[in-house]
């Protein structure tokens, strides 16, 4: 943590720096310009200290950025698997942005998305007809949902705080998940020809599998399609939508909604689970689409939940932002994993992901802290109204 | 004009402190200009202005919470910078300020003891609260938790607070906006005796003419960030005060609420009741359209609104006086739809309210205008369109999807007829002056022809125009037929409003007058708390 810690405070001071030579009428293009540079400072900070834990380890360090370019991108076919990569990201940041509208904060996505993954394995194995792939994905959904609606429930029926419920809930899904993987009749694979003794689900039926589209000589499945008709639905959805101005309003002044007649628990609760739903598709498409060979595994979420919900806090809860930086974010797990054949260990390029998906975090949080910092002293009246403000 | 000449002969002393030529600037907006300001050693010096003036940025520069771009400040003699409140307290200044800050949880020892940065000391603590309340006759007993206490008990620990530091110079910013007439008219005798004893400087902050009038030896006016007038209390007048505070003339009556001025309006007070008499034997003959009945809610084992019954006709004010704090602020938010009964019932045009559901009181045609808007009035970081149309958002909109052009139609149709001054339908709500905003919430609220119009505390923190305006809207709500109900700590406001006049104390009303039997002398008697003995009430006041 240390090593970015020169990197937050450089760049802090540059930003209220600039701000200041701009004045009070500092454009938001200025602002602008600011966060670019910001972006490539960071991104240029943490290359340099990969570079260096490369080089410390003995590995290949000159190569560290033509490898991610790479692994996501420039070989052949890998943007196809950047895409996919990137999808379950996308859906699981436009639940976090539904929840964090509504002033809710879930951070259990990584849960909510096993449990739904595991709950769509259920139906997919033992289910079968025309519409088994549907109903996968539907099952994926609720699980999401009841999963945050435990969170929601405690919420507000005995006021715990949902940061924590959710959070905590994550541990609780994957040991429940683990259950479900040792008993047969729940997931786990009765097949006796298994190759190896992990413990995984059975594999899911081809009629369960989502189709792929190939495109110069890349695929991906067409859930990458769906979270983008997802994406814009959402923004339409929150930005226009009556819902969406309810949400919004439920957000920012819960008891202006109450008066106004938008019943807090139910639509708190209802963001809740719409968010947890989200996770869960995400859950179930991934396993769909063939995460994991189209089984269900212990560690089946392997931080797209977290990272998803990074994808949303990067794109400050704007879902058709959330787009590009879900791909970024997707490249970053494909080229990172291209980097590790590479012959850079393992471990070592989790912590080279880590100093980029940091970089990538600190420009919006220092651009939030500018904001603050700089949002002007409120207009002629205003002399006296802050402390009324405050003191209330 | 007229300051310095006269006023020495009686204390030729240096003056305890001087601001010469404090200047502040916000960006384009000057809060103080050239401010030049002396206080002198034994007075109480008034400082007057409405809202925005600058007087509490000029007395937030004296106690180091703001630091002025130009100008200087002297104390005894030698110029000084005072960085921040601890050197101003180190310098002998101290200030009360408006909005107490006590912590309730702690007792009132421990209040007085907050931010030393001194060994703590149970018992030299309280035996020095005890000093100093003994020796201001400020008579508190140390070992209470500040929760339980009133208003003007608070008041006075952080009173204590202050004068415990043996300040050289005293602060009061608005001092009495929390206390009864009574509570207020007791804190300036100890004032008086705290000036007159040890020879300090006061500065009395305030926009009440008839409290500076009484508390005060001098007196400077503040207007748009300018002192426009500096005179001794002697010589002053309520309308020359009043006058050079708004730099128009003004209409006391209309504005007396504002100013706080009663006494000066009787014989105009004595006509308009006898025409209210008449009209109040016309609204007798309308229906009740809200009817509160035994309400009753508890919150912590605390009856909070302890069998509450009010009625209010169409057509009619009925106001609701009280100390704040009387469970006014419940009535308020029972009327929002935030808090349920525990028993009792509320009941519009007939329809009984299933109190605490989301909206049920705004769909049973009740339009409330908050105490605190920015609680349950408006969303603060949506746009001016946004906060107009809050609660009827499917008015605005096709198929679930808000219709921008027809949002902002309807805006900006409510904007030009209450005169909301915005840089445009879609300006942050939060960048409009406070008085814009209530106009904002009172367009709303009024937007969609109400059967209840609700107004808490509806001029609080408004300047005189504001709140003119806002009585003339009041008035002509009633007179539409709205029945209205005003809830007000202001007597001043409830006495030339309100036709008929309930007084609220620990939750219940304790009291009903009519326009033609109030005065503010019975009002501040039963706020007091001799309602049960209504006789003697009565007395006092003939």
């Amino acid at each position: 943590m240390t090593t970015t810690d020169p990197a937050a405070t450089h760049a802090t001071s540059t930003s209220t720096s600039a701000s200041t030579s701009a004045s009070a009428t500092s454009t938001s293009a200025s602002r602008g310009v600011t966060l670019v540079l910001l972006y490539v400072l960071a991104i240029a900070i943490a290359l340099a200290l990969s570079a260096a834990l490369i080089a410390i380890t003995g590995g290949p360090w000159r190569k560290v950025l033509t490898a991610l370019l790479d692994g996501s991108f420039r070989r052949p076919g890998r943007w196809g698997d950047t895409l996919a990569e990137s999808a379950p990201l996308l859906v699981v940041a436009l639940g976090a942005i539904v929840s964090t509208r509504a002033g809710l904060v879930n951070i259990g996505q990584e849960g909510q998305l096993a449990v739904g993954a595991a709950t769509a394995t259920y139906v997919a194995t033992h289910g079968g007809g025309p519409l088994v792939l549907l109903f996968a994905l539907v099952a994926g959904v609720v699980g999401g949902a009841v999963w945050a609606g435990i969170a929601a429930l405690l919420r507000y029926w005995r006021r715990v705080p949902e940061v924590i419920t959710t959070l905590l809930l994550v541990f609780v899904a994957s040991q429940g998940t683990g259950y479900l993987l040792t008993r047969t009749f729940l997931l786990l694979d009765d097949d006796p020809n298994k190759p190896n003794r992990v413990q995984t689900s059975a594999q899911v039926d081809a009629d369960t599998r989502i189709g792929f589209i190939r495109v110069f000589g890349n695929e991906f499945p067409w859930s990458v399609v769906l979270a983008v008709v997802l994406a814009v639905v959402v923004a339409v959805m929150l930005s226009r939508s009556t819902w969406g101005f309810k949400l919004s309003v439920l957000g920012r002044n819960p008891r202006t909604a109450q008066r106004i007649g938008v019943p807090v628990v139910l639509a708190g609760a209802a963001a809740l689970m719409i968010s947890g739903a989200f996770a869960g598709l995400a859950g179930a498409a991934m396993l769909a689409a063939g995460t994991a060979n189209y089984r269900y595994t212990p560690g089946f979420a392997n931080n797209i939940g977290w990272e998803g919900l990074l994808v949303a806090l990067v794109a400050r809860n704007r879902p058709l932002v959330c787009i590009p930086v879900a791909l970024v974010f997707g490249a970053l797990r494909t080229g990172s994993g291209f980097l590790a054949a590479t012959g850079v260990e393992r471990s070592i390029v989790d912590v080279v992901r880590s100093l980029l998906v940091l970089a990538l975090l600190v420009p919006p949080a220092v651009a939030a802290i500018q904001r603050r910092r700089v949002s002007p002293p409120p207009a002629p009246v205003a002399t006296d109204e802050p402390v009324v403000a405050v003191a209330r | 004009m007229g300051f310095g000449g006269e006023g020495a002969g009686a204390t030729a002393l240096a003056p305890a402190v001087g601001l010469r030529g404090v200047t502040k600037r916000y960006g384009p907006v000057v809060a103080c200009a050239g401010v030049d300001l002396e206080l002198m050693p034994g007075e109480v010096h008034g400082i007057l202005g409405e809202n925005g003036a600058g007087k509490s940025t000029l007395m937030k520069i004296l106690i180091g919470l703001v630091q002025p771009d130009e100008g200087s400040i002297e104390l005894g003699g030698r110029d000084v910078v005072i960085h921040d409140p601890q050197t101003a307290a180190a310098l002998g200044i101290g200030m009360v300020h408006q909005h107490l800050s006590l912590v309730e949880a702690l007792t009132v020892w421990e209040n007085v003891l907050l931010g030393d940065a001194s060994r703590f000391d149970r018992s030299a603590a309280r035996r020095q609260v005890m000093e100093t309340a003994e020796h201001y006759g400020l008579e508190i007993d140390p070992d209470r938790r500040v929760g339980d206490l009133s208003a003007g008990l608070r008041q006075r620990v952080e009173l204590i607070k202050c004068l415990r530091r043996d300040p050289k110079i005293l602060i009061l910013d608005e001092p009495t906006s929390v206390l009864t007439p009574g509570e207020s008219e007791q804190l300036f005798t100890t004032l008086r005796d705290v000036v007159a004893a040890e020879q300090r400087a006061v500065a009395l902050v305030s926009h009440k003419l008839a409290e500076i009038l009484h508390a005060t030896d001098r007196i400077t006016i503040m207007r748009q960030g300018r002192v426009v007038e500096r005179s001794r209390t002697v010589e002053a007048t309520a309308s020359s005060l009043a006058t050079a505070m708004v730099g128009r003339h003004v209409n006391l009556r209309s504005s007396a609420a504002a100013l706080g001025v009663t006494d000066l309006v009787d014989d105009e007070r004595l006509r308009a009741e006898r025409e209210a008499a008449a009209a109040a034997a016309a609204v007798a003959a309308r229906p009740v359209v809200l009817d509160i009945d035994r309400a009753r809610v508890v919150h912590d084992g605390v009856a909070v609104l302890d069998d509450l019954s009010i009625q209010v006709r169409a057509g009619e004010i009925v106001g609701v006086a009280g100390v704040e704090g009387n469970g006014q602020r419940e009535l308020g938010d029972l009327l929002s739809s935030l808090v349920t009964l525990d028993s009792g019932s509320v009941v519009v045009n007939g329809r009984s309210a299933r109190t605490g559901r989301a909206g049920c009181m705004a769909e049973l045609g009740i339009g409330v205008i908050p105490e605190d808007r920015h609680d349950s009035g408006c969303v603060l970081d949506l746009s001016v369109a946004e906060n107009l149309v809050l609660d009827r958002i499917g008015s605005v909109a096709r198929l679930g999807l808000v219709d921008r052009k027809r949002m902002r139609a309807r805006a900006l149709e409510l904007m030009r007829e209450f005169d909301i001054q915005a840089a445009g339908p879609d300006a942050p709500f939060g960048s409009l002056s406070g008085g814009n905003q209530q106009r904002v919430v009172l367009a709303r609220e009024l937007g969609h022809d109400p059967t209840v119009l609700v107004a808490a505390q509806p001029t609080r923190g408004l300047d005189v125009g504001a709140i003119e305006y806002m009585s003339g809207r009041l008035r002509a709500a009633a007179d539409s037929g709205i029945a209205v109900l005003l809830v007000s700590t202001e007597l001043e406001e409830i006495l030339e409003l309100s036709d008929r006049i309930v007084v609220m104390s620990r939750g219940r009303v304790i009291g009903e007058l009519d326009r033609a039997e109030a005065t503010s002398e019975r009002l501040g008697l039963l706020l007091g708390g001799v309602g049960d003995d209504h006789d003697r009430s009565r007395g006092d006041a003939a």
